[in-house]
């Protein structure tokens, strides 16, 4: 029971560390712009599939060409998710030219149906070139799961969890320590005057889409091992990520963090006890958690002034 | 005229009816009878989206809840088609009181998330909830609808499902085109506004959820009895963002703008239908294009042709004096009308009010002064509603009114402005002072929906005060224009048409002079005490001290949260204190 426990917190952590990613990103874009990315997961999928490509370029393979037994070096992995980080930020800044500058700053929420009609579109391109298949990829660190005290536990799992935790600190003490991190968190804070203190806002909106499809890349590029590269599995990670978001609070970049690990740890053991009860439970708890606390458990309430 | 357009619209139903009979092709009914679904559920998400400004991408789960109970009802319990598309529709609406329970709270993004969670929540059960909803196998054997015993054939469908739409855009005609439709419009613009002019935000936001469920779950339920068969794949997100994209395509906010969506996706959907990798690559297009080209939708490109811009006329040179009084009650005028007894709000550590103390007199031109940061606007919107004492009292009339929300506030006769302007912009002046006579109208919900004469008369009899008011204040050439467009100086004007029209026995002014120039402070100063002469209290927020002290008759003066002096203006202005409080200490 207790090693079965420990089990489900270990992968809960893992995943987590998926959703965490998640999580920040919609409150890097969120903070800045004061929109989201509705096709969030769409990039998360996508990202998955150009680490794929970029596998299958190296190794000279064509695409959808089974992965499974082959050896790749770590400089091949690190390529794959160098590419996989910039080209996935890089659609990111065509986000936000082609579906949330247009809108963003007026009233009426449009990108919401403009970001949700560009990942059908990114979708349907993913779907043309990759096909609806999943696809098993090969974890960079192997695939022999270790024993801890009982747990088995996957070495991807083990470097998903640090990856999410170095990428997150290191964003932490960008966005609390540099120049460039106040700049995005004065432009937050507030556009104009940002502007006049002459801050360059739209370039720092650009990066803020960059960096956060950026993090969706990436964790589409280490939940792939997990989870399989699937065009389909998009939707449902990014959302659970967006309820971390939303639990830890939008505006408030570590309570994104923590809400996106407690996501990943509660589904996990939800798991445990019911596994077709999990989403329901998760999305009832969204609903219940905003509806006691409208901004979330760690996010500031904004008071009107009137 | 009052008939036209009811005749026009059986006529038009008629004629689709026609159509449909002549063609009687299998495929082309069945397109035709998704449309009439498809208008349905666009007609009620158009209240939600279009009029209440709420974005709901959960719209799949209503539309399940219809459908499920429909299927539920009649193969479980045996009960009757019609009744159970009835039932169904109930259970709907119920299940948009559960949406829109935590909607209340939630705004923006958050709002989205709360919908679009119970989309999914609903999604999942039914899919995975297989011992009562069927999963993927699905529900076989629901009843169709059926005449004397005969079951509904394609066609049957397809008139019924015209009849209902016709029957549901005359209906929300009847309640959009008058003070519901405002009122939705209201909480769309600015919430804290529609409060202040009376309208129930809670109410008016559940009430468009409703709205929205019961339609959505009405097509739901028709789409199960049609098909007599139901399965988990009906539901999903897709469907959900389908039914927000027929409402913003076709023109949210416009009466017509559903049928348009309706009609245009479900022909594009059955056209792509052969080839479903474009189909899935054109609503990507038209979600991310269709709002950029067309903000308001089809029905918004249509009306951009046939309607004139109005153009804004000069400011009228002069005032008429004020001829309606705006309210005459018989009240007891020995007591005070407001009474704040030692009324005390903290912000954490800050305290804009501490301890105050004052009572307004019926009749009379109150200025509340002090300043920057005395805690003025704090008062007023602690009188107002807008914000809760944190101790003390406020009885107005007798009765206690601290922590009531605003809209009651304004039912009891309390009117105010705001410090920074809050006008439904989009709306027209007419339309703005409309929404203050809101409180004072009595048609209800049912009236209204079924256009009954009482809302007629409510509706011309609120038409006629809001525009006597307008013609007071020499806004009457600009009734039509909409507010937003303006300048500042009218702006402010209209803002107190507004309030009056609410017919409150206290106006709460903040800061009315604010960015007037001297020329229209003047004329203010002059139509503050014309609506005082009416019998209204007024209670003003002020700066400019000439103004205070040439209209008020008693001035209260604020510093740091506490009342440091009251009384006439002239014993105010050689006052020690507030000397100080102005000028610091040493000038003093």
């Amino acid at each position: 029971m207790l090693i079965a426990l420990l089990q489900a917190v270990a992968s809960g952590l893992a995943v987590g560390g998926a959703y965490a990613l998640i999580a920040l990103g919609f409150s890097i874009t969120f903070t800045t712009t004061k929109t989201l990315n509705f096709s969030h997961g769409d990039f998360v999928s996508v990202g998955s599939f150009i680490g794929v490509t970029v596998l299958w370029l190296v190794l000279g393979k064509p695409i959808n060409a089974p992965l499974v037994g082959v050896t790749l070096s770590i400089w091949q992995q690190l390529l794959a998710a160098v590419v996989t980080v910039v080209v996935v930020g890089l659609i990111g800044v065509m986000l936000y030219f082609l579906a949330v500058k247009p809108f963003s700053g007026k009233p009426g929420m449009s990108w919401v149906m403009s970001t949700i009609g560009f990942g059908i579109i990114l979708t349907s391109i993913g779907l043309a070139i990759w096909g609806p298949s999943q696809i098993v990829v090969p974890s960079p660190v192997g695939d022999d799961v270790i024993r801890i005290a009982g747990v088995g536990i996957r070495p991807q799992e083990i470097l998903m969890f640090v990856v999410a935790i170095v990428v997150m600190a290191a964003l932490d003490w960008v966005m609390q320590r540099t120049i460039m991190g106040k700049a995005m968190r004065a432009v937050a804070h507030d556009q104009r005057v940002a502007s006049l203190m002459g801050i360059n806002v739209t370039a720092v909106m650009v990066g803020a889409f960059f960096l956060s499809s950026a993090l969706a890349g990436l964790s589409g590029f280490l939940i792939a091992p997990i989870a399989s590269a699937s065009l389909y599995v998009g939707l449902s990670i990014a959302l659970k990520g967006f309820s971390g978001a939303i639990i830890g609070g939008l505006s408030n970049p570590r309570g994104c963090v923590l809400g996106g690990f407690a996501l990943g740890l509660l589904e996990s053991l939800v798991n445990l006890w019911q596994a077709q009860w999990r989403e329901i439970v998760v999305f009832l708890l969204v609903i219940l958690v905003l509806a006691v606390r409208p901004h979330g458990l760690l996010g500031l309430r904004t008071v009107e002034k009137v | 005229m009052r008939f036209l357009h009811p005749v026009i619209v059986v006529a038009i139903s008629i004629g689709a009816a026609a159509l449909a009979a002549v063609i009687g092709n299998d495929y082309y009914l069945r397109i035709a009878f998704m449309m009439c679904v498809y208008y349905l559920c666009a007609a009620g998400m158009n209240v939600l989206v279009g009029y209440a400004g709420q974005k709901s991408l959960g719209q799949a789960g209503l539309f399940a809840a219809g459908a499920y109970g429909a299927a539920l009802l009649s193969t479980s319990f045996d009960l009757n088609a019609w009744v159970a598309l009835v039932a169904a529709a109930a259970i709907a609406g119920l299940c948009g009181v559960l949406i829109a329970w935590p909607s209340l709270r939630v705004r923006g993004p958050y709002l989205a998330m709360v919908t679009l969670a119970f989309g999914i929540v609903v999604e999942k059960l039914v899919s995975e909830w297989t011992e009562v909803f069927g999963g993927a196998q699905g529900i076989y054997g629901i009843k169709p609808l059926e005449l004397a015993g005969v079951p509904f054939a394609n066609l049957q469908w397809v008139w019924f499902g015209i009849a209902l739409g016709a029957i549901t855009h005359l209906l929300l005609r009847n309640l959009l085109s008058g003070r519901f439709g405002r009122a939705f419009l209201s909480l769309q613009a600015d919430e804290i506004a529609a409060e202040s002019v009376g309208v129930s935000v809670y109410r008016y936001k559940i009430l468009a959820f409703v709205i929205a469920a019961v339609t959505c779950g009405i097509a739901g339920a028709m789409v199960a009895q049609q098909n007599q068969y139901l399965n988990s794949d009906f539901i999903s997100f897709q469907l959900s963002i389908f039914i927000l994209l027929l409402v913003l395509f076709g023109g949210s906010g416009s009466l017509y703008g559903p049928l348009i969506g309706a009609i245009s996706l479900t022909l594009i959907d059955a056209l792509l239908a052969r080839w479903p990798a474009v189909q899935h690559f054109a609503y990507g297009g038209l979600l991310l294009f269709a709002l950029y080209a067309m903000p308001n939708g089809v029905a918004g490109l249509f009306s951009r042709f046939f309607t004139k811009r109005s153009v804004i006329e000069p400011v009228p040179a002069t005032q008429k004096q004020p001829t309606t009084a705006p309210i005459q009650r018989n009240e007891d005028r020995s007591r005070p009308l407001l009474d704040v007894t030692s009324v005390s709000k903290n912000f954490g550590g800050v305290r804009p009010a501490n301890d105050v103390t004052f009572r307004l007199q019926h009749g009379h031109v109150h200025a509340l002064i002090g300043p920057n940061g005395a805690g003025k606007s704090t008062m007023i919107n602690m009188i107002s509603g807008v914000l809760t004492p944190s101790s003390g009292r406020i009885a107005f009339l007798g009765s206690e009114i601290g922590g009531l929300e605003s809209h009651g506030i304004c039912r009891r006769g309390i009117g105010r402005t705001f410090q920074n302007l809050r006008l439904f912009a989009g709306l027209s002046v007419l339309e703005n002072v409309l929404l203050g006579q809101h409180c004072r109208m009595k048609n209800g919900f049912w009236v209204s929906l079924l256009a009954l004469p009482q809302a007629r008369r409510e509706e011309a009899a609120a038409n006629a005060r809001a525009t006597a008011i307008l013609d007071t204040l020499g806004l009457r050439e600009l009734a039509q224009a909409p507010a937003g467009s303006l300048p500042y100086g009218l702006q402010r004007r209209v803002e107190l048409a507004r309030a009056l029209a609410t017919e409150p026995q206290l106006l709460l002014l903040d800061e009315p002079a604010a960015g007037l120039n001297p020329q229209e402070t003047a004329e203010l100063g002059k139509l503050i005490v014309a609506i005082s002469k009416l019998g209204v209290t007024i209670l003003m927020v002020e700066h400019h001290m000439d103004l205070v002290m040439s209209i008020s008759d008693h001035v209260i003066v604020l510093d740091y949260g506490i009342k440091i002096a009251e009384g006439a203006p002239s014993v105010v202005q050689c006052d020690k204190r507030v000397i100080e409080a102005y000028l610091g200490a040493e000038a003093a």
